[in-house]
């Protein structure tokens, strides 16, 4: 029951600051909005046995990656836009083909799946699921290959930071 | 059912929601930077819908694939941040619709 109730005031949250990332006209309250989401859903990790990824969540993702985004919103100084969205047609089908996605999603996540009525149960988590341990193990054996790829990803997207900021290109 | 009260499929209702809010404020704002903070948006609905099915199945590897979704977010954060105020000091703006282009 407990979190049925906590999973409802996440989603509730999520929704509504998502809401406000897009509608609001200031650009540090959408960035301050968009934490608002990132921690309802670490809330929501921390419900489905992801902890390590709930810690990550807040670290990296509020801490670091949205203290870049305020960083440069105050950096650039920008001035709330007076025509919030985009002008004329292009608004219309924005939200047109938005809408027609989300009934996609909502096609596979709900509909039916075939012959295979009643899902299957729940295998039973192993001790330490979704711990740093487990975690750590998992992505040093299985995902040793992807997390190196990932370092000359991060390290190629530095340097590339780095010349885009100290030359002139445009 | 993720084997606790709430079941899989209001996870990713959830996540579809986020995903749509998102995939809005990148096809109707007009400010690059919230365009960001949309695709961002879009990234952690995928996030949570990897995590919901990871806790399914009872296995890890969504987590892990999230791990790897969140360095893949924070290398196109620097460099699209980086792109915006290299735009920003030339032109002066951060809307998308002044910078239609694709030329100086």
């Amino acid at each position: 029951m407990a979190e049925v109730i906590l999973f409802t005031a996440f989603a509730l949250t999520a929704v509504a600051f998502a809401l406000g990332v897009i509608f609001r006209r200031n650009a540090v309250h959408c960035a301050l909005h968009l934490v608002g989401v990132l921690l309802s859903l670490s809330g929501m990790f921390v419900l489905l046995n992801a902890q390590f990824i709930a810690a990550i969540q807040i670290l990296v993702y509020a801490g670091a990656i949205m203290v870049l985004f305020l960083f440069v919103v105050m950096l650039l100084n920008v001035k709330g836009e007076t025509p919030l969205l985009t002008p004329g047609a292009a608004k219309g089908f924005g939200f047109l083909f938005a809408l027609i996605a989300f009934v996609e999603l909502l096609w596979i996540v709900l509909a039916p799946g075939g012959e295979e009525v009643a899902p299957p149960p729940a295998p039973p988590l192993v001790p330490g699921f979704g711990s740093p341990a487990a975690i750590g193990r998992a992505l040093y054996t299985t995902w040793l290959f992807p997390f190196e790829v990932t370092s000359i990803l991060l390290l190629v997207a530095v340097i590339g930071a780095v010349v885009l900021a100290k030359r002139k290109f445009f | 059912m993720t084997g606790h009260g709430v079941p899989l499929e209001l996870y990713q209702l959830v996540a579809a929601l986020l995903f749509t809010i998102g995939l809005v404020g990148v096809l109707v704002r007009r400010s690059a930077l919230v365009i960001f903070m949309s695709i961002e948006l879009m990234l952690n609905a995928v996030n949570l819908s990897f995590v919901a099915f990871s806790r399914l199945h009872g296995q890890m590897d969504g987590q892990i694939f999230v791990f790897f979704v969140m360095s893949v977010a924070a290398a196109e954060v620097a460099v699209g941040l980086a792109i915006l105020v290299a735009i920003f000091r030339n032109r002066e703006t951060a809307s998308v619709d002044d910078v239609h282009l694709l030329k100086g």
